[in-house]
């Protein structure tokens, strides 16, 4: 009959498989210590302080550049004032329209502005400024060389 | 170099590599042969301990003293190899016994076995245990842990590994003494 299996009687083996390959612990720790620095140097150095942020600011910088991206977009889209189209612009609003604006706003009248209207536009005159050509003509006379404003 | 001299020397940056590769050179036999004895597999074992001192790295610099460095890395390689285990389990829809029964198998193919049948049957019989509870006995049969140790790396009372070791134990040699 044979004796029960009891633990205590039975001869321990420390390690009870097959040993790892040789030199196996010789290597380990240089394999460890390259996982643990991967490629330090081979970091782009531009973007090396990055890392050094904490995760909520990695984060909240990468929310502002692709908002900023999107902005950007945005802006760059947008329909551009070019001088043919303030041209365009400005001559499909109404000549009477125009002048009003020009009474009413504080803005003035040149003496070239008024030596050209005559000639461009006599209606206008005699709406607007209420004085004949010849009336415009020799208040232009009156005037001194320099450059001024009535 | 004491476990002090090494915390020291780590928390210095200019002699944080050459503290944490006498780290890794005075307990890798020990985290290789603990995470070993669990996985059997010598290159699950060798992914393994690789991933428990990275994690070393990574989280020495936060390491409270109020437990040994020694218990820190065991409890680290522990959860590593319970986690590889249960998603080994749950990658291929396996049952309890059948990453038993592959272990089993690759205990069998091991050379160092061949021949003694008492030590291949122990073997097996270990491998029949939960992984918690072969933990535990791996740690007091195999490098007899102190139980307070014990405690610190499975987070168990000392009390509830007493009575796991002593099942364990009991099964083992229930297994053996069965007529095969």
């Amino acid at each position: 009959m044979n004796t029960p299996f009891r633990l205590d009687d039975h001869p321990r083996r420390p390690q009870p498989l097959a040993p790892p390959p040789d030199g196996y612990f010789d290597r380990l720790p240089t394999q460890i210590m390259a996982r643990v620095q991967p490629g330090a140097s081979q970091e782009p150095a531009a973007f090396g302080w990055l890392k050094a942020l904490s995760l909520p600011l990695r984060t909240a910088l990468g929310s502002v550049v692709v908002l900023g991206g999107f902005a950007a977009t945005f802006l760059l889209n947008q329909p551009t004032n070019t001088p043919h189209l303030v041209h365009a612009n400005l001559a499909s609003v109404p000549r009477a329209e125009m002048v009003q604006y020009l009474l009413a706003s504080d803005e003035r009248v040149s003496l070239s502005d008024l030596s050209e209207l005559p000639v461009a536009d006599q209606d206008m005159v005699h709406e607007y400024l209420n004085v004949s050509p010849a009336e415009v003509q020799a208040a232009l006379d009156e005037q001194p060389t320099e450059p001024s404003y009535l | 170099m004491e476990d002090q001299e090494i915390l020291a020397k780590f928390a210095d940056p200019a002699s944080r590599n050459l503290a944490f590769n006498q780290l890794v050179r005075k307990y890798q036999q020990k985290v290789y042969w603990h995470v070993r004895k669990m996985v059997v597999d010598h290159d699950d074992a060798d992914d393994l301990t690789q991933d428990t001192f990275v994690k070393v790295w990574n989280h020495l610099g936060n390491f409270r003293q109020d437990a040994s460095l020694y218990t820190w890395i065991y409890r680290i390689a522990t959860n590593e190899c319970l986690s590889f285990l249960s998603s080994k389990r749950r990658k291929f829809f396996l049952p309890l016994n059948d990453v038993s029964e592959e272990l089993a198998a690759k205990m069998e193919a091991d050379p160092s076995l061949a021949g003694d049948e008492v030590e291949l049957k122990l073997q097996k019989a270990i491998l029949r245990l939960p992984d918690k509870q072969r933990l535990v006995f791996n740690l007091k049969y195999y490098e007899d842990m102190k139980y307070e140790d014990m405690a610190e790396v499975t987070g168990t009372s000392v009390g509830a590994l007493k009575a796991s070791y002593h099942h364990a134990v009991k099964k083992i040699e229930q297994y053996i003494n069965e007529p095969s």
